[in-house]
């Protein structure tokens, strides 16, 4: 059952009414705005178990609000796929981006994601 | 260094890479500011990005150890902060230790609120600190060995707070706890919210040496202690002022106490330390005064029957070590000294009655027998309902009190016979008032008592006795009261026990149909009928106690010797080879005697009958003297006296004696009573009923259980060597020990005299070099 598990989970990052995060990822020259939702990120990442707590999260309009500057777009869209479906495609990507996916989930504490790109590059 | 000279919340251009330190010292003052704004409860303008990242920064460029000393310093400064401005001015008044005054219970209640206060704002902090630190947490402190932050901060609050080297803290804070339970074991309310996060509060705590909780290396102790002495001054104070339900009362509402306070705000493995010495200084220091307490102790409750006290005590006095043995021993003394009374009201009776034992009160031989299993059932029916409503039914309880019960009717020497006769009493008087299942509950209780005799084959001996005089002059009750007495008996102690009991009853069957045969034979037979209807029980000689081997002297009338002919031929022809012996002291006879008012009916003994039969051939008025009736009828000495004492001194007085008087003496002279009236037709003349032996009578029955118990002896000595052939001579010893208990305790001396008498008759030898070993000669 986990196939469907992960294919309804990527559907639910892409095409959900109830998302209540948003993360704006980049810096001021490539910005971009993530939907999630937190119970999903704080479940599968320890970083953002932390991050979206009482205690941190920052509210705008009933969202909470996430601004995570030194990470581009393109490889949080390859972490938030991977948290939500818990798949990743490393063969279709920029040699650079693996690399940073690799200092990102460091920082990010996805051990597993981290472990599995590290075996990738060796 | 003081917060204030940080530039505050000021957001600063991004740094050139140029140098690595500079970075770092960026990093960590935005750092630092912010852990001091967290703080200060600030923590809302705080990003947790920003921050996390500065942390992953430092430790990425391996600067975590850097990182992690800063944070220690910053968080152990502001504990000395906290210390100095927050937990010293909330220091209790001094001498917190006088705990007389309530302004002191205040003032430590409130120490300990600010306390809750700074321990739950530490804690809240550190769980934010420990949040952007995280990415150390993860890589730095593992690599390194040292402690999470979070458990860096309870460390810090332990040495700069709870055990600050710069404030009595420490002091303040266990004498302020031990002095709010003191408070509440006095009754007072304490508030025990205040005093909970204290404690839970040094349970997170570790102290560094013994990796214990600081709960257990700076409390606990110094509360046990406090505690000791607490209970060892009230335990004193208590056994002075309370009888002992009420101490007991006390002493169990304490432990509750203890207990709900080790629930409520200690910990869990307190609880039994906490117990111990509640019970060490409130009970086993008081077992004995409790129990021996004057006018409310054990004893007045047993006397009372206060089963509440008891069972109190039971489950108070079960918490310690003696507690039960000390409970077990004063019970089983109590039941002793009872029993020692009652054993000395009957034999006080018995030798009170011995000078008129004779004088024909028959009853109170059986009587004083009855009262004593009596008293006895009574008492072991007190010890049971004790046992039962008090004692939770406890084994070691019951075995004691048997011990008890079994070690003072023991004491009594007559106590096989007392038994015996009490069910006798039963068995015969049954239909008086009580119902079958009455008598059959009372026989049941008896059984209890029966167990507790050492001596069975003396009751057995008395109770052949008496089960035959009930059997041969009908006095049962029913057949199956009897049956079911020996079936209870059985059960006890085996088919052995009870064959010859058996055998007993299977004589009285047989008799009854051989009667029936009898009657036929007559009717079809051409001999001259018997001018009296004769009714023969046949009984074999090794089933019932009475000698039966002769019989004894007695001129019978001619009519029944002629009787008893036509009876003897009848059974010789039916069962050759047998040999008849009659018992004329056993029999009874129906005869008619016709007196001036009207005719009665006498049911009289067979010797009685003898007695009046003489009276026939003589004139109204003509007396006969002892001397001739005995010389013509030459009934035995004794039979005929009491015979004699029945028919003319007793309650129906069918023979007139000259001089009166209670006792026969030779040259009385005895008149057939003409004027005897009674208003009944049918006179149960009363035989001697069965009643406590005279010390003659006892010592002949004492010198046959001495007989039976030497072929007891002998059999099981052949017995055991036929099955061993050889064997040690203690082992012997033990081995026929063993299987004689259940009936008596033999003693070594007499198994040893048994062992040289089956040697004398070469039933056994010594074994050729080893002398204390014996062969079995077949």
């Amino acid at each position: 059952f986990f196939t469907s598990l992960s294919k309804d989970f990527s559907v639910l990052l892409d095409h959900s009414d109830d998302y209540n995060v948003i993360i704006r990822v980049g810096d001021e020259k490539n910005e971009k705005t993530f939907q999630a939702h937190s119970v999903i990120l704080r479940a599968r990442s320890p970083y953002f178990k932390r991050a979206l707590s009482n205690d941190w999260a920052r509210k705008e309009d009933g969202s909470t609000v996430f601004t995570k500057p030194n990470v581009s777009p393109a490889v949080f869209e390859i972490i938030l796929k991977y948290i939500y479906s818990g798949t990743i495609d490393l063969n279709n990507q920029d040699p650079s981006h693996i690399l940073e996916l690799l200092i990102a989930s460091d920082e990010l504490l996805l051990q597993e994601l981290f472990n599995h790109v590290q075996d990738y590059l060796l | 260094m003081s917060s204030r000279k940080q530039p505050k919340g000021k957001i600063r251009p991004p740094k050139k890479p140029n140098s690595a330190d500079a970075q770092f010292n960026d990093n960590w003052d935005r750092l630092a500011q912010a852990i001091r704004e967290i703080h200060k409860k600030n923590a809302s303008i705080l990003s947790f990005e920003e921050l996390y990242r500065n942390a992953y920064n430092m430790v990425l460029h391996k600067n975590g150890d850097k990182l992690y000393n800063g944070v220690r310093e910053v968080i152990t400064q502001h504990l000395e902060e906290v210390a100095v401005s927050q937990v010293v001015p909330a220091f209790p008044l001094s001498g917190a230790s006088s705990s007389q005054t309530n302004p002191n219970g205040a003032g430590g209640a409130n120490f300990l609120k600010v306390l809750k206060t700074v321990w739950e704002d530490h804690t809240t902090c550190m769980l934010m600190i420990r949040d952007i630190l995280m990415y150390m947490d993860r890589v730095y402190a593992k690599t390194a060995n040292v402690p999470l932050v979070y458990d860096l901060g309870l460390d810090l609050f332990r040495d700069t707070i709870v055990r600050s080297q710069n404030y009595p803290i420490q002091n303040h804070l266990l004498e302020v706890l031990l002095q709010q339970i003191k408070l509440e074991r006095e009754n007072e309310i304490i508030d025990r919210t205040n005093v909970k996060a204290s404690i839970d509060m040094l349970l997170e705590l570790t102290d560094a040496s013994t990796k214990d909780t600081v709960y257990a290396t700076d409390f606990e102790n110094k509360f046990l202690e406090t505690s000791s002495e607490y209970y060892r001054v009230e335990g004193q104070m208590l056994v002075g002022e309370y009888d002992a339900p009420e101490y007991m009362k006390k002493v169990d509402k304490r432990l509750n106490e203890e207990e709900q306070r080790v629930r409520h705000y200690l910990s869990q493995t307190t609880e039994p330390k906490i117990r111990n010495i509640v019970e060490e200084e409130l009970i086993s220091k008081h077992l004995k005064t409790v129990i021996e307490m004057e006018n409310s102790g054990l004893i007045p409750m047993l006397r009372n029957e206060k089963m509440d006290d008891l069972g109190r005590m039971y489950k108070l006095f079960g918490r310690v070590v003696k507690g039960h043995d000390e409970m077990k021993s004063a019970i089983s003394d109590y039941i002793r000294e009872l029993g020692k009374a009652i054993n000395e009201t009957v034999t006080s009776n018995t030798t009170a009655e011995g000078g008129n034992a004779a004088s024909g009160d028959k009853q109170t031989g059986a009587t004083v027998a009855v009262r004593w299993v009596q008293e006895v059932l009574d008492l072991k029916d007190k010890f049971d309902k004790v046992q039962n409503l008090a004692l939770s039914n406890d084994k070691a309880f019951q075995t004691s009190f048997n011990e008890a019960f079994e070690y003072f009717i023991n004491k009594n020497s007559k106590s096989p016979e007392f038994i015996s006769l009490f069910i006798d009493d039963n068995l015969k008087k049954g239909l008086k008032g009580k119902t079958e299942e009455e008598v059959d509950s009372v026989l049941d209780k008896t059984i209890t008592l029966f167990r507790f005799i050492g001596e069975k084959d003396v009751f057995e001996r008395y109770y052949k006795q008496h089960l035959a005089k009930r059997l041969l002059l009908g006095r049962s009750v029913s057949d199956d009261a009897e049956r079911g007495m020996i079936g209870k008996l059985k059960v006890e102690c085996g088919y052995q026990f009870t064959t010859k009991l058996e055998g007993m009853f299977n004589d009285m069957r047989i008799s009854s149909d051989t009667m029936t045969d009898f009657k036929e034979y007559l009717d079809k037979s051409v001999l001259e009928k018997p001018k009296l209807d004769l009714s023969v029980t046949v009984l074999t000689s090794t089933f019932w106690p009475m000698n039966l081997s002769a019989s004894p002297r007695c001129n019978l009338p001619p009519e029944l010797t002629k009787a008893c002919g036509t009876f003897q031929n009848f059974y010789l022809g039916r069962h050759s080879g047998r040999r008849l012996t009659w018992q004329s002291n056993m029999g009874t006879a129906d005869i008619r005697g016709s007196f001036k008012a009207r005719k009665h009916e006498l049911n009289v003994s067979t010797y009685q009958m003898v007695i009046l039969l003489m009276f026939n051939d003589k004139q109204d008025g003509e007396s006969l003297s002892y001397e001739q009736i005995k010389g013509e009828s030459d009934i035995p000495e004794a039979d005929l006296k009491r015979n004699l004492q029945s028919l003319a001194c007793a309650k129906y007085k069918i023979l007139v004696k000259e001089p009166k008087g209670k006792e026969i003496n030779p040259g009385d002279q005895f008149n057939f009573n003409n004027d005897f009236t009674a208003p009944l037709q049918r006179i149960k003349i009363q035989t001697v009923a069965s009643k406590v032996e005279s010390e003659g009578e006892r010592k002949e029955t004492r010198e046959k259980v001495e007989e039976a118990r030497k072929h007891q002896t002998e059999a099981a000595i052949v017995r055991i060597m036929k099955d061993r052939k050889t064997m040690e001579h203690n082992l012997l010893i033990a081995e026929v020990v063993k299987q004689l208990q259940s009936r008596f305790m033999p003693n070594p001396a007499l198994i040893k005299k048994r062992i040289e008498a089956l040697i004398e008759r070469e039933y056994l030898e010594r074994a050729t070099g080893d002398r204390r070993v014996y062969n079995y000669l077949a």
